[in-house]
């Protein structure tokens, strides 16, 4: 008897818990439902007002929704915004599988009938649910309701849209990415760039610009972006996740190029303005693999603590060991290396950048014995960097003596190389060039903070008014002196 | 269109059988291509856009571009190359798919990657060399030549520059190496000045690649370099030891310093 007790109880607090667990999600549905409310009420603000910054409000929530959104919520939310007759709605709610209708909700549907919804509200609920199509790997249906989205998007020009538009195109190329078809709809991008600028509209600008260099980079079609570049212009006020990207692009097309200053340089700009947090960690691996090419190609030796950093420690591994092979100028241990992580380097795209460092490695080895030995045999040379041929060698030798990278001379008939004793750096113009280098670097930072700082409207009205008032008083001031001088003449004639 | 489809087909015959002929008339070549260029950007197959079912005329598309970009460089007519690769490129790239591939495609490939060299536009060779499958780079012997070459010329191993011309994987690199070989010698010439003090003319004959002591003097002439009587050929040591003070440039720094931070303040 009391077994069977005992089952009961336990029976009762499994059941508890189901409903515990039940309950939970339940309120947390009530939860995101809320906070999708709350971002309609944003939205229609923003379009009352005219104010973008609304938007960018709700845009930031997305995060933390995207991570908590499911089917009934969506749906609930769709009901709740759309009018009961709506084409729209049953359309979004069959992308989430649910029947319109069947899910009758006890909102106060009747108001909300007359009023037509807010184009701002439809495409924000669009693309929640792509975002969550996305989530589900529903990849066909993704890609239809981001088809009908971005044409619909198109017959609109609304300004409060702006925003919503460059993410909705952005998941729309994430789709066609995902399914292995981005070259279908770089047509319909570049149409869709050329009328973000038309319309100065600069987060669609950007974006679009990104994922057309995406896309022909998808394809090595290096040349290609390099023209787009070249002929578009990036918006200044981009968001800073668009301009790392873009940076990082830019800092591509320059490596393939061979301009690996400019290179690096746009390289460092996306490092600096991409998000430093972990959730970025995939941006930012990309970007420091490329730069530590860059750099080693440059003739620098990056730092060893980018290497140490945990996000970044495991995926550079194979990069750890190329800089080191070229930190020596081992150039056996360089095509060791290289052979061994060719994959890793083709999966990353930076395989044919590598191939270009074996001279740098010759270079660095070459460098390394000019400063270690005054005068040494051109065969000894051949034998330390695993060279083919004395002759090699010594063609070799008289390159880097002419390119600067060692100060010596060759003496053909005895065949060696001698160099020459090490000139004082601080004689030469270097330092004052490294010192203009970090003074331009500093008038240039101060320069873009005073450009970006913000000012809030009409600030200016209320000190203007404290100013007239400081003038009023000056005045009565200057007044008052001028009578107590009248007065001291006063007192000096009764005097 | 197919009465021009037909037509150019039978021109494109006509092109081939005497293109391949064992003595090739390239006049007559020259005539027929023009013509055929005339036909193909009728039917709008000189540079296809959008959806083409045809495959046939776009195959004779691609072999009329094909033989026109041998001819060019049969004819050392080096722009003309040019432009006949860039047409190609479509075909390669947007139609690969719809095409079986062509024989040429690598050889073709490779030689506009060798005329890149030949030119000196490094930036575009490499741009060019991303286009390509990186299984084909280190592998197909067409690619695998020009990449290569690059990577010697960078070191600076010009000997294996020289004996690459031995295995050229087709008798029409021959003409970019030859271009390629008068870079090399200058090339040379700039890095013996500099690493050398002197140098017994017999020497600089190998290391120039020359043949014969007369062919040296005329160069070592060219550059301005002194022969003297005891054989040896002795490079102008220029005497750039002495420091030039900058003036104007640092004029300019502090001017701008002086601006900047008048601003600031």
């Amino acid at each position: 008897m009391s077994a069977v007790e005992a089952q009961d109880v336990e029976m009762v607090a499994a059941e508890e818990e189901v409903d515990e667990t039940a309950k939970n999600a339940l309120e947390a549905d009530a939860l995101v439902l809320a906070d999708l409310k709350q971002n309609f009420a944003l939205l229609e603000r923003a379009v009352a007002t005219i104010e973008s910054r609304f938007i960018t409000r709700v845009l930031r929530t997305i995060a933390s929704i995207r991570k908590r959104l499911n089917a009934n919520v969506l749906s609930q939310a769709i009901q709740l915004a759309f009018p009961r007759d709506s084409p729209d709605r049953s359309k979004l709610l069959d992308y989430l599988g649910k029947e319109s209708g069947v899910m009758e909700v006890d909102f106060d549907e009747d108001t909300r009938e007359q009023v037509p919804i807010l184009p701002e509200i439809d495409f924000y609920l669009s693309l929640m649910v792509m975002i969550y199509l996305l989530d589900r790997q529903e990849l066909e249906k993704g890609v239809q309701l981001a088809n009908e989205t971005t044409a619909r998007l198109q017959t609109f020009s609304r300004r409060t849209l702006d925003q919503l538009s460059a993410r909705i195109y952005f998941y729309y190329a994430r789709f066609y990415e995902l399914l292995g078809k981005l070259a279908e709809i770089r047509p319909i991008l570049l149409a869709a760039q050329r009328t973000a600028t038309l319309r100065h509209d600069d987060d669609c600008q950007a974006t679009l610009l990104n994922l057309l260099l995406r896309n022909y980079f998808h394809y090595n079609l290096y040349d290609q972006a390099d023209k787009l570049v070249s002929k578009a212009t990036f918006p200044e006020s981009a968001g800073n996740n668009q301009q790392a990207r873009y940076m990082y692009y830019l800092g591509r097309i320059k490596a393939i190029q061979l301009d690996y200053t400019a290179s690096h340089n746009h390289l460092l700009q996306a490092m600096r303005k991409a998000p430093q947090n972990t959730i970025a960690a995939g941006f930012q691996q990309a970007v420091y693999k490329l730069s530590i090419i860059v750099q080693l190609l440059m003739g620098e030796i990056p730092e060893r603590s980018i290497f140490r950093q945990p996000v970044l420690r495991k995926p550079l591994i194979p990069y750890l060991h190329i800089v080191q092979a070229v930190r020596v100028g081992d150039l056996s241990n360089f095509q060791e290396t290289l052979a061994k992580y060719s994959d890793v380097f083709r999966a990353d795209k930076t395989f044919t950048l590598i191939l270009r460092l074996r001279h740098n490695v010759i270079k660095t080895g070459i460098r390394m014995i000019s400063l270690s030995y005054s005068r040494i045999h051109l065969r000894d040379i051949c034998l330390k960097l695993h060279l083919d041929s004395e002759e090699d060698a010594e063609y070799i030798v008289a390159k880097a003596i002419r390119d600067g990278v060692i100060d010596a001379t060759i003496d053909h008939e005895h065949g060696y190389m001698k160099s020459k004793e090490n000139v004082d750096i601080y004689s030469t113009n270097e330092p004052q060039v490294a010192f203009h280098q970090r003074i331009s670097f500093c008038l240039n930072l101060h320069n873009e903070s005073v450009k970006a700082m913000r000012f809030p409207l009409n600030a200016h009205r209320k000190e203007l008014a404290s100013a007239d008032a400081l003038r009023e008083r000056e005045r009565e001031l200057v007044k008052e002196i001028a009578e107590g001088e009248m007065d001291e003449d006063d007192d000096v004639a009764d005097f | 269109m197919s009465a021009t489809l037909q037509q150019t087909s039978r021109l494109y015959n006509e092109l081939y059988n005497e293109f391949y002929s064992s003595n090739p008339d390239l006049n007559r070549c020259g005539q027929y291509l023009a013509t055929l260029k005339v036909m193909l950007s009728k039917i709008s197959f000189l540079l296809p856009e959008g959806e083409i079912n045809n495959a046939e005329a776009l195959l004779i598309g691609r072999n009329i571009l094909e033989i026109g970009a041998l001819w060019s460089v049969a004819t050392k007519d080096i722009p003309s190359f040019e432009r006949y690769i860039a047409q190609l490129h479509t075909y390669y790239t947007d139609y690969g798919s719809l095409l079986p591939q062509s024989q040429q495609m690598y050889p073709l490939i490779g030689l506009n990657l060798l005329r890149l060299l030949s030119q000196n536009r490094i930036a575009e060779f490499h741009t060019a060399l991303e286009n390509i499958e990186p299984e084909q780079l280190l592998d197909n012997d067409y690619v695998k030549h020009p990449v290569h070459l690059e990577q010697y010329l960078m070191e600076g191993s010009y000997n294996k520059v020289w004996n690459s011309r031995a295995e050229i994987p087709a008798p029409q690199y021959a003409f970019f190496i030859d271009i390629l070989m008068e870079t090399i010698r200058n090339e040379i010439a700039s890095c013996s000045e500099k690493a050398y003090t002197c140098l017994p003319l017999s020497d600089a004959a190998t290391l120039l690649f020359f043949d014969n002591r007369q062919d040296v003097i005329t160069f070592a002439m060219e550059r301005g370099w002194q022969v003297e009587t005891d054989g040896k050929i002795y490079f102008a040591t220029k005497d750039d030891n002495m420091v030039e003070i900058p003036s104007t440039g640092i004029i300019k720094h502090a001017l701008y310093y002086a601006r900047e931070l008048e601003q600031i303040v």
